[in-house]
């Protein structure tokens, strides 16, 4: 079924991804974003500076591409949607 | 007998603006939309239930004359609330680009009584049972039982509604009234698990754990 997300909800999805896919610890490529949050680059340029300049994703600097990582911050944000999502799910709600 | 029943109100009072309370909180951390139609449906509720509980209550200890719009407007914010607990299943069901099952359910508005307490009753019934009908359906999706509990008690207050509405037509029936009014506030009761959920998990409203 095709389902329509909210634009908290991308941004949760991105910061989910950020957090489990970076299992090396030197954080997440634009490709693997893109391909798990399934929107356009542009849309997820432009996402990604959002986020990092309110601090939720931290940019890691590399030779030739950039990579991303959940910050501190990023991880609290998850943890709150976590729980209201849950809390908004018990009313048959989504966020 | 009416005493109780308004008293009553006032615990309808208390839940709802404790569910508002905890939506409002996530609104402000996570600024979601659906969360902000719940703060908004739980406030007109609780107004609506502060209305009618002190209507009643000024009826009954003072004997104080009440003016019929002081009514109306109670069950205005009870129907506004319902509204948006509707509405907010309502966008629910565009998002997902499915069919809602709750539309199968034609409103058929009541006109013969030609009364604003009557219309608005029959709507506030209508707006729960859709709600009921979503919740439901969103059980049959995620499984949590805490969807399913709420199915439950959103159909105690659809049912409390429905008997409000019989009320109406039995005037003299005051067991109604007040048979009416205990399944609104068990309703309301359990819609309050979502809210202890917060306080059991430890969940501060704050964002921490």
């Amino acid at each position: 079924m095709v389902q329509y997300r909210t634009q908290v909800r991308i941004i949760a999805d991105v910061l989910s991804t950020a957090k489990d896919m970076n299992t090396e610890g030197n954080g997440v490529g634009v490709t693997t974003l893109l391909r798990k949050g399934n929107m356009s680059y542009s849309r997820m340029s432009k996402l990604l500076s959002e986020l990092v300049g309110s601090g939720l994703l931290t940019e890691l600097n590399g030779d030739k591409i950039s990579k991303y990582m959940i910050s501190e911050k990023g991880t609290q944000f998850l943890t709150v949607y976590r729980q209201f999502e849950d809390f908004a799910q018990s009313f048959g709600l989504r966020l | 007998m009416e005493m109780i029943s308004d008293v009553l109100q006032f615990i309808g009072v208390f839940v709802s603006f404790s569910i508002a309370y905890v939506a409002y909180h996530g609104v402000r951390r996570i600024h979601s939309s659906s969360l902000l139609r719940l703060t908004a449906a739980f406030v007109f509720l609780g107004f609506g239930f502060a209305v009618e509980g002190f209507v009643g209550l000024s009826q009954v200890i003072s004997n104080l004359p009440f003016s019929t719009m002081a009514v109306v407007a109670g069950l205005l914010f009870e129907t506004t609330g319902y509204f948006f607990l509707a509405f907010s299943h309502a966008l629910d069901v565009m998002m997902s680009k499915r069919m809602g099952v709750a539309l199968l359910i034609f409103p058929v508005i009541s006109l013969s009584g030609a009364q604003l307490v009557d219309i608005l009753s029959t709507l506030s019934f209508y707006f729960v049972l859709y709600g009921v009908v979503e919740t439901v359906y969103s059980y049959a999706r995620t499984r949590k039982p805490d969807t399913l509990l709420i199915a439950v008690g959103l159909a105690m207050i659809s049912l409390g509604t429905f008997v409000q509405w019989l009320s109406l037509l039995y005037l003299n029936v005051d067991v109604l009234l007040l048979l009416q009014i205990i399944m609104k506030e068990i309703g309301l009761l359990i819609l309050f698990t979502p809210v202890l959920n917060f306080a059991v998990g430890r969940v501060r409203l704050d964002g921490t754990i």
